[in-house]
């Protein structure tokens, strides 16, 4: 790379190009030049989704199930987000550098013991949520504790290693300071490295909330209930008016969410949700007093929603989950591996459609998320010498809707919309899971537009500097990197998200999983699965790797 | 500000021990103790599901008021969850159909098949088509060839009259499914591929009859726009398929009670006449294990089965 | 101070042996050699300060000397025994009668001052207290006190990050003052001051018990020969010089600070 022939190819330039071969690549593997994907047929039934989009059920009846499953949903979330911080928080503290290497002054046994512990966490969390909640409705049946534990696990192992980098990028020195001067290490710990990270990992754990929210919408398509299982009934029944009822009920519960977490985390001066690529503690204003009057009601929050799901409990250590617990073990070895030439095509495909579906996501979240940031408002930092005009707040308005039309709703439900119009494949996931990250990577991308820091800035257009050509040298320059570690980062998200969109009939090794699912065949169900981990660990491999080369160049 | 703020930290890790115990004991004894109390139904979900809600309301209450024990009905999003549901004890007995039943009963030892509709041991597919698609009336098995190059549907991936059989069927043809047009579509649930078909989304596809007619019946077919092309040969589909557990809490004789209840369910009572329009039939006929054999062959045939 | 009487001191010895000791320490960051062959002895109550020009290895010997840096070769004793071969539980309470000033302080900004203050006494302190003290603080009187000595008395409750630079250095002076160490060490502890606040610092640091043994690494020579009775010169990394301040001469000091 710094070889002086090549030094005008710089890293990310290099990358970009290797990029645009891989979506090409997986263009071709989607079938794009060599057989028919799109179905002309279908435009008129994906017609009648859209309008009915105008005119949805508004009945009594609709309205007060609709509340229901809204209800059922925030419930899910909140539960899933309670236990998820509550693990992360734990498995947090051992899976952290500082704990191993100053608290337990471990020296040989650091490695061992440290690896170990982040070794076994990755597994939980390169396993989708929705396959978690297939593998618990087989030992706890239909029990709302099954989309429960299938938020936290996962959740429960992401944030325990967020909150690990949290603490690990956390000054060292205070704690330091304490040890040597005799200060018992474990209290030492407790006394200035949680009190110094706690804002941080608060705001973490708001945004996991709102990915709760999320997560609990797409649980309801094996059946656990809320606002998921009534779209993909209605869905399936074609019932579209009522489809556009439950949609608007997920976009107000998402956006109410969205909102709420954002300004929570403005209070406490964390803007930025997961500061991916400044390795720095975020400079925080002085936390407002009024936050911590939250607590009670967050507790409060808490112990409603289980009492609303009603989880049962005793069905975690029961005998009879126990046994299946064992039949499934039983029926799952050994591992059948005669299906494994057929992984490898499939495999393929599956990392394809992750391509793509990060291509289209950061694509079109690039379109929307300078619009959607408040940049071009009057006043706004491009606009500065702006008269008052309506349409900077309107594009705003509609590209923040559009925005979190786009996350809102779950990415099979999407996809199952554009199998209206194109045949099964990688590409109906491909643009669904694209669609749904699109909605997610665009709000990022524009809370970063939203925090540049703004004195750089100010001196090009103090300097006499056209608005165009501030945002071309200065807004560009500043949030690329970003742009595009959080577009890495959700690359590995979408790579985990392709066995959802395979559930409902999307190619790769998801729509595998699905038939080996149905059949019940579990010898060889675990070996797809086995395939499928690879790959996650492939994927975060490059792009980590990438993300690393990127940020030393 | 601080104190509040680690306070309210503290509070929160010790919550979990708190909140769970308070709120769930007392609910989990009662989810218990309604599981052991209630007989609790559930069917493949292969039909629009606001209709599948209003005829198991409907069956429930007769057989609440028949066998005098609380009786409910769980609904399930796949084909897959009511199997699994069966399994795990969520669902006493359920209206599978011919494969699923079979999967269940393989995994559930000493899980009995109870009781069909009389149309049941003689079942058909239907192979439909749009008319724009110009696909023919269809003879005989082999001239399903007919349906190459065009676009095609099933219905759920574990249905016996939208799945299994058709795709047997297909195969005696030497139709392969990468012989049609894009991949094969999964609408899971047999209104869904009328709908798909009458929209023009896919060119043919394949449904259970009993769904069919009965739709025919409602006058919600514009058979402007679609026909049967060809019935499949008969093979015997749904039944009901009771857990072994019933007996602990029920009594013994508790499958033969809701055997009996289900034949005694009279065309000439308004309100029972209703429940077996509903079902699309004319009386509950007994059933037996062995009558699926082949199916269950089929299904290790099509890789259904392992 | 309030506690200061009674304050334990299991391992005091007012007599004159050394009560730190260091016998010909090596220390080496892989290739490069910070600190060689040094060997000093300090007495308990010595007033000693290390002068040298940046680079020389006074903050490298502090940290040797404090038990957070281990020599590659040689070894480090205090209050008669070997730093390196105690068990942890013990090595704890040695270093519980070592208190260390920090040229960057080390205070956990996000804290009241009150807790930066009392993290001092942390050593004597249960786990269980110290995590209710988070919430509640406990001993204010002790922190109040010390505090006062320092002369910011009104700062208790206030947030750490929110005071001067100078404020900071004065609570990190106090949470020493509070752990009552048998030495203390003070890595530059005037370096970001004015004048006046450094005669005021170097005072309260001098105005401690006399059974207190002070080092103090300073780049201000003045400074160190109005306030310390025994003088350090390090010169990259060797000890140029161990003297009693009235014999150091401006010879000497001029070697040091020859390029």
């Amino acid at each position: 790379m710094s070889r002086p022939a090549f030094r005008f190819i710089s890293p990310s330039l290099q990358w970009g190009m290797i990029g645009l071969v891989a979506i090409a690549l997986s263009l071709w593997q989607a079938g794009l030049f060599q057989q028919t994907v799109v179905n002309l047929n279908g435009f008129p039934l994906l017609w009648r989704f859209v309008a009915a989009s105008v005119h949805p059920d508004l009945s009594y009846d609709l309205l007060a199930t609709t509340l229901q499953a809204s209800l059922v949903t925030l419930a899910y979330a909140v539960c899933g987000t309670f236990l998820s911080v509550t693990i992360g928080a734990i498995a947090g503290v051992f899976c952290s550098e500082v704990w191993w290497l100053e608290v337990l002054r471990a020296k040989r046994l650091r490695y061992f013991g440290f690896h170990s512990v982040r070794a076994i966490l990755a597994f939980p969390r390169a396993i989708h949520e929705l396959i978690w909640g297939l593998f618990f409705l087989n030992i706890w049946g239909l029990d709302p504790l099954v989309a429960v534990a299938a938020i936290a696990i996962p959740f429960g192992a992401i944030t325990a290693k967020v909150f690990s980098e949290i603490l690990d990028e956390t000054p060292r020195q205070p704690l330091l300071t304490l040890i040597n001067s005799g200060v018992a290490p474990i209290t030492a710990f407790f006394y200035t490295l949680l009190p110094q990270a706690f804002l941080n990992l608060l705001s973490y754990s708001f945004y996991r909330f709102e990915c709760s929210i999320r997560s609990a919408a797409v649980l309801g398509i094996i059946g656990a209930g809320g606002l998921g299982y009534e779209i993909l009934l209605s869905l399936q029944s074609l019932r579209y008016e009522q489809l556009w009822t439950f949609f608007y009920a997920l976009l107000i519960l998402n956006g109410g969410v969205d909102i709420a977490s954002a300004t929570l985390r403005h209070q406490l001066g964390c803007a930025s949700r997961i500061d991916l690529n400044s390795h720095r503690p975020t400079k925080r204003n002085i936390p407002n007093r009024r936050i911590f009057s939250l607590f009670p009601i967050a507790i409060a929050g808490v112990a409603l929603s289980f009492w609303y799901i009603q989880p049962d409990l005793s069905k975690i250590g029961s005998p009879r989950s126990q046994q299946l617990l064992n039949q499934i073990v039983q029926t799952s070895l050994p591992p059948n591996f005669t299906g494994m030439a057929e992984l490898i095509p499939l495999s393929v495909e599956t990392v394809a459609m992750s391509v793509l579906a990060i291509a289209i996501a950061a694509s079109g979240g690039l379109l929307l998320a300078f619009p959607a940031a408040q940049i071009f408002l009057p006043g706004g930092l491009l606009n500065r010498r702006g008269k008052a005009n309506l349409f900077p707040p309107v594009l705003l308005a509609v590209a923040r809707i559009m925005l979190l039309l786009c996350r809102a709703i779950p990415a099979p439900i999407w996809s199952l919309v554009v199998l209206y119009i194109l045949f099964p494949g990688i590409l109906p996931g491909a643009i669904g899971l694209g669609l749904h990250n699109l909605g997610i990577l665009g709000r990022l991308f524009a809370e970063v537009t939203e925090n540049l820091e703004q004195p750089p800035l100010k001196a090009l257009s103090a300097g006499g500097t056209p608005d165009s050509l501030v945002f071309l040298y200065g807004v560009l320059p500043a949030t690329m990197p970003r742009f595009l570690a959080y577009t890495l980062y959700r690359w590995e998200v979408c790579m985990r998200e392709t066995v959802i969109v395979g559930l409902v009939g999307a190619g790769g090794l998801g729509r595998l999983l699905t038939e080996q699912l149905s059949s019940f065949d579990y010898q060889s169900l675990i070996v797809t699965l086995g395939a499928f981990l690879a790959l996650t660990f492939l994927v975060d491999w490059i792009s980590g790797r990438v993300r690393r080369s990127l940020r030393s160049s | 500000m601080k104190r509040l703020l680690v306070s309210g930290f503290l509070s929160l890790s010790l919550l979990p021990l708190a909140a769970c115990s308070n709120n769930s004991s007392p609910n989990s004894s009662a989810n218990s103790a309604a599981q052991t109390k209630t007989f609790v139904t559930g069917a493949i979900p292969d039909q629009d599901a606001e209709k599948l809600q209003r005829l198991y309301g409907k069956l429930s209450q007769y057989l609440e008021a028949e066998l005098k024990i609380p009786v409910s009905y769980k609904p399930v999003t796949d084909y897959t969850a009511a199997v699994t549901a069966f399994k795990v004890g969520d669902l006493d007995m359920v209206w599978f159909g011919g494969l699923t039943g079979v999967q269940a009963r393989l995994q559930v030892p000493g899980a009995e098949a109870l009781a069909q509709r009389d149309i049941d041991a003689k079942f058909h597919s239907v192979f439909i088509a749009n008319k724009n698609s110009g696909i023919g009336p269809i003879n005989d098995v082999k001239e399903l060839t007919a349906l190459k190059g065009h676009s095609f549907t099933f219905g759920s991936e574990s249905s016996t009259s939208g799945r299994l059989m058709p795709q047997y069927f297909l195969q005696q043809a030497g139709v392969k499914l990468e012989d049609f047009k894009g991949q094969s579509g999964f609408s899971q649930n047999h209104d869904a591929t009328i709908a798909l078909v009458t929209a023009g989304t896919y060119d043919a596809g394949v449904l259970n009859e009993q769904v069919w007619q009965k739709r025919l019946q409602e006058g919600k077919i514009d058979r402007s726009k679609i026909d049967v092309i060809w019935r499949s040969p008969e093979y015997y589909d749904y039944h009901w398929v009771i857990n072994p557990s019933v007996k602990q809490r029920f009594g013994d004789d508790f499958p033969q009670k809701v055997q009996a209840a289900l034949m005694k369910l009279d065309p000439n009572v308004p309100e029972q006449k209703e429940i077996l329009e509903l079902f699309g039939a004319t009386k509950f006929v007994p059933t037996k294990n062995e009558n699926y054999a082949r199916i269950e062959q089929v299904g290790r045939e099509i890789g259904k089965i392992k | 101070m309030a506690g200061r009487g009674s304050a334990p001191t299991p391992i005091a010895r007012m007599s004159s042996d050394p009560i730190i000791s260091v016998d010909r320490a090596t220390l080496q960051f892989g290739q490069f050699t910070a600190l060689t062959d040094i060997s000093l002895h300090i007495a308990a109550g010595e007033r000693v300060a290390l002068v040298g020009s940046s680079g020389a290895g006074k903050s490298t010997l502090i940290r040797l000397l404090n038990g957070t840096l281990e020599p590659t070769r040689g070894e480090i004793q205090a209050f008669g025994q070997k730093l390196h071969q105690l068990k942890p539980k013990q090595h704890r309470q040695i270093q519980r009668q070592i208190g260390t000033i920090y040229q960057q302080l080390h205070l956990v900004d996000s804290l009241r001052v009150i807790h930066n203050v009392n993290a001092g006494q942390l050593g004597r302190w249960s786990f269980l207290k110290a995590l209710i003290s988070l919430i509640v603080p406990l001993d204010v009187a002790t922190a109040t006190q010390a505090l006062a000595q320092v002369g910011i008395p009104e700062k208790l409750y206030d947030r750490t990050d929110r005071l001067s630079g100078g404020q900071q250095q004065r609570v990190a002076i106090a949470r020493v003052l509070v752990q009552n160490p048998m030495v203390i060490l003070a890595d530059e502890p005037i370096s970001s001051l004015d004048r006046e606040l450094s005669r005021e610092v170097m005072e309260i640091l001098c105005n401690c018990q006399s059974s207190q043994t002070l080092i103090v690494s300073l780049h201000d020579v003045d400074i160190a020969l109005r306030y310390c009775d025994r003088m350090i010169g390090l010169r990259r990394g060797r000890i140029l010089f161990d003297a009693p301040t009235t014999a150091v001469s401006s010879e000497m000091i001029a070697d040091l600070y020859r390029l």
